[in-house]
């Protein structure tokens, strides 16, 4: 690969990044509060602990001291101590990676398969009722705000016939290991995993059918069929590999957004990852968290999209401009 | 590939969960929130306390009942004349759990040391103290000032030789981990697993005896639902903070049951007193609106709709966790909801909605009156309420503008006196002296979030903090709170419980504090601990199926661990090719 | 040609009006948003404002968790008070929220994508710079961020989304400026000394307004949703109960657990409603404007 070109996409990321930390700094600066005078409220705490602890939150130095301190230690992954927890943020965002890595790349992968099998068969049977039908209800399914729809298979898949557990990631108290454990969690997974496959399907559904449609009009398509070769064998030689390039960009994009993409829905299944940990910052607000949070999320989708343009430049020379 | 790494990842949390060995009768309490440390001079949060309740006696303690002072460490003590001094006289043979002997030397540098360092709980009370190891077992405790408090002598006794060598630097002192397990508690810390657990072994050098039960663990459970579940299904003894919601399913279960305990926590309607920098609505400074506002309260809705009636009405601020510092207020003379009373003030006092928008403009025409609202968003139950008081307002004609702070900025919007009402809560300590004290002209600008002084409160208060014969003292405490409740600035709504299960079937004798209303854990001084005996007399030593669940855990756990490596290898392989 | 633009434009909008109502998916999404906008506007007709206020619905002796069949329309929630007239109110905010936030979206869009595209140079690079960051930011943290930064108020809700759903617009518009740019009849109107201002407002606007319009339709269901997922966790003021707000207020107090579906369905199905209205006439709308989209769909 052209290094000119490794370098120069690497530097665009590490700007975007940059960007990333300044805005991230000087937005939570302004809201600052002392968090110090809440967590202490309605104790009896002499005047010295107070200001001992406001030095630990690092609250008693001037703003450019605080950003360059900011900096490094986000370099170290040192984001400070979580306002809720008192924990450093780093640890709790850390421990809450898998279970949201778990439950959105299952569903993008899900998503991504059946949304692109669906918009193929839609395209393929163009005007038809299944064309009609798929077209529609990925549509609807689009259309719907991804928590309410989770709130509707909770109530469908959990409370009213019980089939699945109403939230959490394993049985509370479970003393189950192994194989036992992982049904457990496939338990668990399943109606969080479903509502995220629904309504992420549309988008590929879409993509995948207009991309075919476009590819189908193409001179070669119709020499292959005018040549007499069977449709199926027009639609898997000829076709769909071409097609299917806007669905590989868009779940390329999409990866990226993996850690950030379920935050509404951990909340309606008590999912406890990265997007749960969201919700409940909010509510503080901790910011150090949230800080923390919306940084990882950033750097995620900052580092697939950088994946992405250094995979596509290498495998197709034109983009290297 | 990525089914690998999902897989890892969920044997890897797995893993985190497994348990280690445990020996004897187990006690196992579920509790949501997690220490910060178990320092006994850093720490604040409600869930260290019970671990300081059991690790550390104090000279006196306090009764299971009514908090009165009884004998701890102490078994005898005399005042001397003036009432300023107190000699106190240990037991024989006191030991700490690692043998040492425990001495009026503990005693004296504990107080002494706590003082010159300001710790955090024990400074409040040892301010104005010095003490004097006079021998092994005497000890002289002199206060500057007329102490009410005295002998009362509750603050928690460290073990000097472990102490001693740390504190000559006081952040030495706040940063040590506290994790030496050397107390003279019925229970000393064991083991502590920041996040999920503090294990905590019986004493055997306890004064009273040895505790019945071997072990305790503290389990955290920050999900409420999965406290819920876990005692239920039998894998946790007592859980502490149960969400309303939860409390009638476990009240159904015949083994559980589930306690709303009062210990003197209120929620109030706080209304700007006009103390601050910033004013509140001009309308407000007039008595007669605050009382107007205060009739517009329905405390029955908040308790039935909020609270889900685990709440009582409350009328005078609580001081102390002993319910005995409320004054009772004659019922004709309570301030009572009453929407048609409270128009007829308003309109008698010349507040009427001349432009007929249906909110009412200070007399002599002029602005609506609206006032700013601010809603604590760090709880479920302000915002609720914050719901339902723009609705109370409106049937007594005026207007409500919300604003949402968390606690840290509503208490800098309190401070600097921009607003007009709010909803928040206290918890008090058993002495009424420090909320009390919250609420004299000397707080303003710190702990007075009424906003309010009264110069007759002030000297009031001032009279109690010395007043030396307790019947005085509890009169001259329930005038101060009848003035600051005729007054109208701070109108608490109800008294809030904490609200907790225990199962039935393994172990009995939990005890209230206080009696018949308190809860039965973290509480004041924690006496359940010590009392609480295994059910048909489940004693350690043999065998108990409990021993073998735990066996099979661990086997478990060995499995995942194993499993988990050969995945995670097989991970990291992948990656590699 | 200027002399006839007024008139030709007149015409055009007649023509799409037309075609527009010949499609289908034009047409049903027209009549789901005539629908929602007559019940915002006739709210006092078919709704009252007072079971919304709790202390009134107490002391009118309505029930807690009153179902459909007991109080009427849609039931009442855990406070007493009634659904339905919570859902008729709701419609005016989450319509407002949703048109008022798309607006100040493709304020701003097409602000920066036509000074972007018609001027270039270094400004250009420094907005799509700017246009970038924002692209590949994710959307939702940022505009949860914004949101508990700034604090809770329908005008806060109106300009997180606003400020964050932007950049799209700007480049579609730009991309289009740059064409237009490269026609000849802009370099002739340049040539014969008109004012940059004069060229964009003769030129340029007209000829992007189409694109324009069809993006703010399809603008408007990203704005609904946004705000009702921002309400959904608690970012939605506290005082004006949109639809998402009715939602949030049904999860937090346990309508999931009891499935009191007449509290948690229809804040739901309205949403849906609207976001698909909104979806069609967009689509619809953008494929004739832009007729090379018409044999994909």
């Amino acid at each position: 690969m052209n290094a000119r070109f490794a370098i120069g996409k690497v530097a665009g990321a590490l700007i975007t990044l940059g960007f990333v930390l300044v805005f991230n700094f000087f937005l939570f600066r302004v809201v600052q509060t002392d968090p110090v005078a809440t967590l202490f409220r309605g104790r009896n705490i002499p005047q010295e602990r107070l200001d001992q602890l406001r030095a630990e939150f690092g609250l008693d130095k001037p703003l450019g001291g605080q950003f360059v301190d900011y900096l490094q230690q986000t370099a170290q992954l040192n984001l400070g101590l979580s306002y809720q927890s008192r924990q450093p943020v780093w640890n709790e965002i850390k421990s809450k990676i898998p279970a949201t890595v778990a439950l959105v790349g299952t569903s993008a992968v899900l998503s991504a398969v059946i949304g692109t099998a669906l918009g193929v068969a839609a395209a393929w049977r163009r005007g038809t009722k299944t064309d009609y039908s798929i077209t529609t209800s990925t549509m609807l399914f689009y259309s719907m705000p991804d928590f309410w729809l989770g709130m509707l298979l909770l109530v469908g898949g959990a409370i009213i016939t019980g089939i699945f557990p109403v939230g959490g990631i394993i049985d509370a108290g479970s003393s189950r290991a192994g194989i036992g454990r992982l049904l457990d969690q496939a338990h668990h997974i399943a109606l969080p995993a479903l509502t995220l496959t629904l309504a992420y399907l549309g988008e590929y559904a879409i993509v995948a059918r207009s991309s075919l449609l476009e590819t189908m009009k193409e001179d070669y398509l119709v020499v292959a069929r005018a040549k007499g070769l069977r449709d199926i064998k027009v639609r898997n030689r000829h076709a769909l590999p071409n097609a299917l390039l806007p669905v590989v960009t868009l779940s390329a994009i999409n990866f990226g957004f993996v850690l950030s993409g379920a935050i509404a829905v951990e909340t309606v299944f008590s999912w406890s990852g990265l997007g749960k940990a969201t919700s409940d910052a909010i509510r503080g607000p901790d910011l150090p968290m949230l800080q923390g949070l919306f940084l990882l999320f950033s750097a995620a989708v900052i580092l697939f999209n950088l994946i992405a343009d250094l995979v596509y430049g290498r495998l197709d020379p034109r983009v290297r401009t | 590939m990525l089914l690998v790494l999902v897989l890892t990842m969920m044997l890897g949390a797995s893993l985190a969960s497994a348990t280690t060995e445990e020996e004897g009768v187990v006690l196992r309490v579920g509790l949501g929130q997690p220490w910060t440390t178990l320092n006994v001079t850093a720490g604040f949060e409600v869930s260290v306390y019970e671990i300081w309740n059991l690790q550390y006696a104090t000279l006196t303690d306090k009764s299971a009942d009514d908090f009165s002072t009884i004998e701890g460490l102490a078994e005898s003590w005399d005042a001397s004349d003036d009432g300023l001094t107190y000699t106190y006289t240990l037991r024989e043979g006191l030991l700490w759990s690692d043998d040492t002997p425990l001495t009026a030397e503990d005693v004296a540098w504990t107080i002494n040391t706590s003082r010159d360092q300001g710790w955090g709980n024990h400074v409040a009370t040892t301010v104005n103290l010095d003490a004097v190891a006079i021998d092994d077992r005497t000890v002289e405790i002199t206060s500057l000032v007329p102490d009410p408090k005295l002998p009362t002598m509750d603050v928690y006794i460290v073990p000097k030789h472990i102490w001693e060598p740390i504190a000559p630097d006081g952040e030495a002192v706040t940063s040590y981990e506290a994790l030496d397990g050397v107390g003279s508690g019925p229970f000393f810390i064991e083991q502590y697993e920041p996040e999920q657990f503090v294990r905590m072994r019986a004493n055997p050098n306890y004064w009273q005896g040895e505790p019945a039960i071997d072990t305790i663990v503290f389990q955290i459970f920050t999900n409420a639902d999965a406290r819920v579940a876990a005692l239920q299904a039998g894998e946790l003894d007592a859980i502490h903070d149960v969400a309303e919601e939860s409390m009638a399913t476990l009240d159904d279960d015949p083994n559980i049951v589930a306690i709303a305990g009062y210990q003197g926590g209120f929620d109030e309607l706080a209304i700007n007193g006009g103390a601050a920098e910033g004013q509140p609505h001009p309308a407000l400074l007039d008595p007669i609106v605050r009382r107007a506002i205060g009739m517009a309260i329905d405390k029955e809705a908040v308790i039935e709709d909020v609270l889900a009636g685990f709440g009582e009405p409350a009328t005078t601020i609580s001081p102390s966790a002993d319910p005995s510092w409320v004054p009772d207020i004659p019922e004709d003379e309570q301030i009572a909801y009453d929407v048609a009373g409270a128009n007829a003030l308003l309109d008698e006092a010349g507040y009427l909605d001349t432009d007929g928008d249906g909110i009412r403009e200070m007399p002599g025409g002029g602005d609506n009156i609206v006032l700013r609202h601010g809603v604590n968003t760090d709880s479920n139950t302000y915002p609720a309420i914050g719901e339902l008081f723009p609705g109370w307002m409106e049937v007594i004609g005026l207007g409500v503008e919300l604003n949402s702070y968390d606690g840290g900025q509503l208490f800098e919007v309190i401070i600097a006196g921009d607003y007009d009402t709010f909803v928040w809560g206290w918890t008090p300590f058993v002495d009424p002296d420090p909320m009390l004290s919250y609420f004299t002209s000397a707080e303003i600008g710190n702990y007075n979030d009424a906003n309010w002084t009264d110069p007759e409160y002030d000297a009031l208060y001032e009279e109690q903090k010395q007043e030396l014969d307790p019947d005085r003292r509890k009169e001259i405490v329930h005038e101060m709170l009848r003035i600051m409740y005729d007054a109208g600035v701070y109108y608490p709504i109800y008294y809030s419980p904490d609200l907790q299960a225990y199962r039935t079937d393994r172990f009995e004798g939990w005890v209230r504090q206080p009696a018949d209303i308190g809860p039965v854990m973290f509480s004041n001084t924690s006496p359940s601990y010590f009392q609480l005996q295994p059910v048909g007399g489940v004693v350690g030593g043999g065998i108990s199926p409990l021993v073998l669940i735990v066996a099979g855990v661990v086997v478990l756990g060995v499995v995942a661990l194993v499993l988990a490596n050969a995945q995670r290898k097989r991970a990291t392989a992948d990656e590699r090719e | 040609m200027t002399v006839v633009v007024g008139d030709r434009k007149r015409q055009r909008w007649v023509e799409v009006a037309r075609e527009f109502w010949q499609a289908r998916s034009g047409r049903i999404g027209v009549i789901i948003l005539a629908f929602f906008v007559i019940l915002a506007i006739a709210a006092p007709l078919v709704a009252g404002t007072d079971y919304i206020n709790p202390v009134k619905a107490r002391a009118a002796g309505l029930p807690q968790w009153g179902t459909p069949a007991e109080v009427g329309p849609l039931g009442t929630d855990h406070f007493r008070r009634s659904v339905w007239d919570q859902f008729v109110y709701g419609s005016r905010i989450s319509l407002l929220v949703g048109l008022a936030a798309s607006f100040l979206t493709i304020l701003i869009g097409s602000a920066v994508g036509i000074v972007s595209g018609f001027v270039g140079g270094k400004l250009d690079s420094a907005l799509m710079r700017i246009t970038e960051w924002f692209l590949v930011i994710p959307f939702l943290p940022l505009a949860i961020v914004l949101a508990a930064v700034l604090g809770r108020s329908l005008l806060n809700m109106i300009f997180v989304i606003g400020i964050t759903s932007w950049p799209s617009t700007a480049r579609l518009v730009r991309s289009q400026v740059l064409t237009l740019k490269q026609r000849t009849f802009v370099d002739r109107s340049r040539s014969l000394g008109g004012s940059g201002l004069h060229v964009v407002r003769q030129h340029i606007l007209p000829n992007v307004s189409g694109l324009i319009l069809a993006n703010t339709t399809l603008a408007v269901p990203i704005s609904i949703l946004t705000e009702t997922t921002l309400s959904f966790l608690g970012l939605g003021n506290p005082q004006t109960a949109s639809w998402g707000k009715t939602l949030e207020e049904a999860f937090v107090n346990g309508a999931i657990a009891r499935n009191a579906w007449w509290y948690y369905l229809p804040a739901g199905v309205g949403i849906v409603l609207v976001v698909l209205a909104f979806t069609l006439i967009g689509q619809t709308l953008e494929q004739i404007v832009d007729p090379r989209l018409k044999d994909r769909r």
